[in-house]
């Protein structure tokens, strides 16, 4: 077991050191820096500051600086834009929002759509089933985007039952619409793929192995069945994590929760290049180490992997 | 009183082209200690007949007709009362070894759970217990083994546990739907003493459920032959192997090859297995029958008793198809 | 985001469009197709929004550039969609004709969505098929920088490329091409592995057939059952992303709008009452985005009788 996580570690890596090169590059091949103003700044101020952030010094050494403040100090550099604030404080500020609410879209998610699929499938061609099926074929065509003014047009302008947008610390009327608009897009797909596996573990031989021993039905689909249904659904999580991160800027954007997704954005539309590269060096982190944690507990569940 | 006593069992299969009948009109009887086999080729309804008498049908199966265990009304009893005769009294092994064992439990767990179910074991005596049943069908080691999983043993060995498994509460019936086909000719072999081993042993009646004529005939006292969802023939092994009464059985009989005849051809049945869709009404096997005459084709022959022991359901003599 | 990898390993091992068969697989595959309901009913839905986004522009009064000043701060009132005003599906906050920008949008919506899949799907069947006909080392390396890049959160990679190298709808095209065909290049590579030990292969490479020959005679024609599936299925994806990126406003450009943009000025404005600046464009997209996945299923089972 252990070596296999170090082998997977040997990959995520070379991944992640990939990934942070190539936004170097990406930036640096930019046109344009990120003093350009409207006015041209003097020739000495410019070369002050660029001396202030180490751009005079060649591509190379400049890139082996940012690693190496990135990997042993975890120091992203100062903010090109927010003068007064680094790429650190920025993400602390950001990050615990987006964590708070994309925790719970993803316990939502996974929960809410695990169970739909289970019962779905157990209780094939029933209200139930159809109700999940439908379900799950809507959202499909409700990503985050689509269901962030849907949700605010109906509970807050129709019903006014919840605040439009906002955070204040995390009380829950301010968290319940933006886990809802995040989440809903991936309980459907979880629900879709869990109660296709499910129903078909439910016709392999060892499910009526299992019905011929006289277990109840019950204790035949938790104990036999569960497992194996949900193998898809894990190879699955790792990919909806990358694809809630990114859900989570519109989430930021649309309900002005205060997370890292208004700064992703905001630097964007800023050119400010530092804080760019800080979240999408993280968010990529995230992602590795969340696929890292999926393959193991793949391996976990699947006695058939060999590690 | 017989053990298992089944009476016009029919059973029909809901499809989106269609009802099929799969099986029609099957009767028999399994006594205490009581070895029937039952022959036919593939979709012959012989699996189902078997899988309807526990309540094992797909989904969108229906059975009709009456099955008594010990005298009492099983067919279509409730899910929990037949959960109690399953395994403990009437246990069933099946055709695929490879997939019959849940490939994500461990062996003892998948063993386990039976006793603790049905006996109130607790896992300690019944991990003691299914190591002995382990060594009892010759699993090497068994005691380190039993935690490994599945895939982790050859598909005999696979078989030997599924045995194994189905024997741990001593049931009155053992049921065993194809147990060698998915196996090599050598292994074939074994499973067979090993079945014919624990039904000595444990003196479980067995109904053996297969295409293969060649290992009916060591091992069971009776047959039935199945066409169709019907029944062809049934009796006594030994005289349905000597004087089958039914052109299908001699047609069967025919296609096993043998060592003490030189043929340049394997003889077999000519046509297809009945598309189970069609009309019920005369006899399956009329459209590849040698001996059909027009009676076959709108009238069902009914079963008719000779002698004793044996049935048959031939518009034909018994004399004719000799 | 939408593909799940269920059904990317489906498409793997599916056993589509096997060529040998010839013209028979491809009419029987057509009957099955239009005895599908929901699959028709799906592409009449994109034959009418297709006719909408090419020819919607002569029925309409309004350019979608023009503003109406007459209904220049009361739109919430004035604005309303009306066969009157010409503006029948009502104005936007600044007086522009939503029915004449919806059909832009779609023009726009569509093209991301088709070309952008097409990208994928030429880029990823190439790589997918070259790395499964070699096989060995040279697969082992392709299919482990597939990996890599798929552990990448690509949305993040593609606003970046769009802010460094500005934001013009070409670099949406590139961008949302070239993060989408990993998935193809597995599903590729996985057909391509199974074709490949077919005897016709073998025989072509028995004579001595070139590599390059046999993936371009040989293995892509047999890939394209498999490939017609996915990109129905990748182009609603392709929308999506694009839709995303616009409604962040990173993406389309004024006067140009997509679905996403409209959907985005829509929701901004919708406190005010003018619910059918959201509304309309959101009709079209849920409805383009159901008939594709329709018409992708229906596809997949027409071409894939034993899934059923």
């Amino acid at each position: 077991m252990l070596s296999y996580i170090f082998r997977r570690l040997a990959v995520a890596i070379p991944t992640l050191l990939v990934l942070v090169v190539f936004s170097y590059l990406v930036m640096y091949a930019a046109p344009g820096g990120p003093f350009d103003t409207e006015r041209a700044l003097p020739q000495e101020v410019m070369a002050n500051l660029e001396a202030k952030f180490g751009l005079d010094k060649p591509l190379v050494v400049q890139m082996a600086n940012y690693v190496w403040n990135v990997v042993v100090h975890f120091d992203f550099g100062p903010s090109y834009y927010y003068k007064d604030q680094t790429v650190n404080d920025i993400i602390a500020q950001g990050f615990p929002v987006t964590l708070t609410y994309g925790f719970w879209s993803f316990v939502v998610a996974v929960v809410v759509g695990m169970s739909l699929g289970v019962c779905a499938a157990v209780y094939h061609n029933s209200w139930l089933d159809y109700l999940a099926v439908g379900v799950s074929i809507g959202a499909q065509v409700l990503p985050n985007f689509v269901m962030a003014p849907i949700l605010v047009l109906v509970f807050t302008l129709w019903l006014g039952w919840l605040p439009g947008g906002g955070w204040q610390g995390g009380q829950w009327q301010y968290v319940v619409m933006p886990v809802i608009a995040l989440s809903t897009s991936f309980m459907a797909s979880i629900a879709r793929l869990t109660r296709s596996s499910m129903l078909e573990v439910l016709n392999a031989n060892y499910i009526r192995t299992a019905r011929a021993k006289g277990l109840p039905m019950r204790k035949v689909i938790l104990r036999h069945a569960l497992k194996p249904a949900l193998l898809p659904v894990v190879s699955y999580l790792g990919p909806a994590f990358v694809a809630m991160i990114t859900g989570s800027v519109v989430v930021d954007m649309y309900f002005s929760t205060g997370g890292i997704g208004v700064f992703f954005v905001n630097s964007a539309l800023n050119r400010d290049y530092s804080v760019i590269m800080g979240i999408t060096i993280l968010t990529g982190a995230l992602t590795i180490f969340f696929n890292l944690v999926v393959d193991i507990l793949y391996a976990w569940i699947d006695p058939k992997i060999r590690y | 009183m017989a053990l298992l006593e089944i009476n016009d069992l029919a059973v029909r299969f809901e499809t989106n082209d269609g009802i099929v009948s799969a099986v029609n009109g099957v009767s028999f009887n399994v006594n205490e200690g009581d070895t029937l086999a039952i022959v036919g080729e593939s979709g012959s309804g012989k699996s189902q007949t078997a899988f309807a008498a526990i309540g094992l049908l797909a989904r969108n199966g229906h059975a009709t007709g009456s099955v008594k265990w010990d005298g009492q009304e099983i067919l279509n009893l409730p899910e929990s009362k037949l959960n109690r005769i399953r395994s403990s009294e009437i246990a069933m092994i099946f055709q695929d070894p490879m997939t019959s064992l849940n490939p994500f439990m461990r062996v003892s767990d998948q063993m386990e759970e039976v006793l603790t179910l049905h006996r109130g074991m607790s896992r300690r005596a019944a991990r003691v217990e299914c190591v002995r049943m382990l060594d009892a069908v010759r699993i090497p080691d068994a005691a380190a083994r039993i935690t490994m999983y599945p895939h982790e043993f050859s598909g005999g060995m696979r078989q030997r546990i599924m045995i194994a498994m189905s024997l741990l509460c001593r049931p009155r019936l053992l049921i065993a739907d194809e147990p060698t086909t998915a196996l090599d000719v050598t292994v074939q072999a074994q499973i067979m003493k090993l079945l014919r081993d624990v039904q000595d042993e444990f003196n479980t009646a067995l109904i053996l459920i297969t295409h293969d004529l060649g290992i009916v005939a060591g091992s069971c006292e009776r047959t039935m032959v199945m066409y169709g969802g019907r029944i062809m023939e049934r009796g006594p092994t030994e005289e349905i192997f000597e004087t089958p009464t039914h052109p299908y059985t001699l047609g069967l009989l025919e296609a096993v090859p043998r060592l003490d005849r030189r043929e340049e051809v394997l003889p077999t049945i000519p046509g297809e297995p009945p598309d189970m869709m069609r009309d019920v009404r005369g006899c399956p096997f009329e459209p590849r029958c040698p001996l059909r005459i027009d009676r076959c084709t709108d009238d069902t022959p009914p079963l008719e008793r000779i002698g004793e022991t044996r049935v048959r359901a031939c518009h034909r003599s018994p004399e004719e198809v000799r | 985001m939408i593909l799940s990898r269920k059904k990317v390993r489906d498409l793997e091992t599916a056993d589509l469009g096997n060529a040998v068969d010839g013209r028979s697989l491809w009419a029987d595959a057509r009957i099955r197709f239009f005895k599908n309901k929901a699959a028709v009913a799906g592409l009449v839905v994109l034959v009418l929004v297709a006719l909408f986004a090419a020819f919607g522009s002569f029925l309409a009064p309004w350019s979608n550039e023009e503003v109406d000043w007459a209904v220049l701060g009361q739109v919430d009132t004035m604005g309303r969609p009306s066969l009157a005003s010409g503006h029948y599906f009502g104005t936007d906050e600044l007086g522009r004709d939503v029915f004449a920008r919806t059909i832009q949008g779609t023009q726009i919506s569509l093209m991301v969505g088709l070309i952008g899949a097409l990208i994928a799907v030429v880029v990823g069947t190439i790589y997918g098929a070259t790395s499964g006909y070699h096989g060995g080392r040279i697969d082992n390396v392709m299919m482990r920088i597939v990996d890599v890049l798929l552990a990448i959160p690509y949305m993040f990679v593609l606003i970046l490329l769009l802010v460094v190298f500005g934001r013009s709808v070409l670099m949406l095209f590139v961008g949302i091409g070239l993060i989408s065909w990993l998935d193809m290049a597995r599903i590729a590579r996985g057909q391509t592995l199974s074709i490949k030990n077919k005897e016709f292969v073998e025989a072509a490479h028995a004579i001595g057939v070139r590599p390059v020959t046999i993936i371009r005679r040989h293995i892509l024609p047999n890939l394209l059952g498999v490939v017609i599936v996915y990109a129905t299925l990748l182009v609603p994806s392709m929308i999506i992303y694009e839709s995303f990126i616009s409604f962040l406003g990173l993406g389309v450009q004024e006067p140009s709008t997509s679905w996403g943009a409209l959907i985005s000025d829509g929701a901004s404005q919708m406190q005010y009452g003018t619910l059918w600046m959201l509304l309309f464009p959101l009709f079209f997209f849920v409805i383009t985005l159901f008939a594709f996945f329709f018409v992708g299923d229906g596809l997949r089972d027409a071409l894939d009788p034993k899934d059923r």
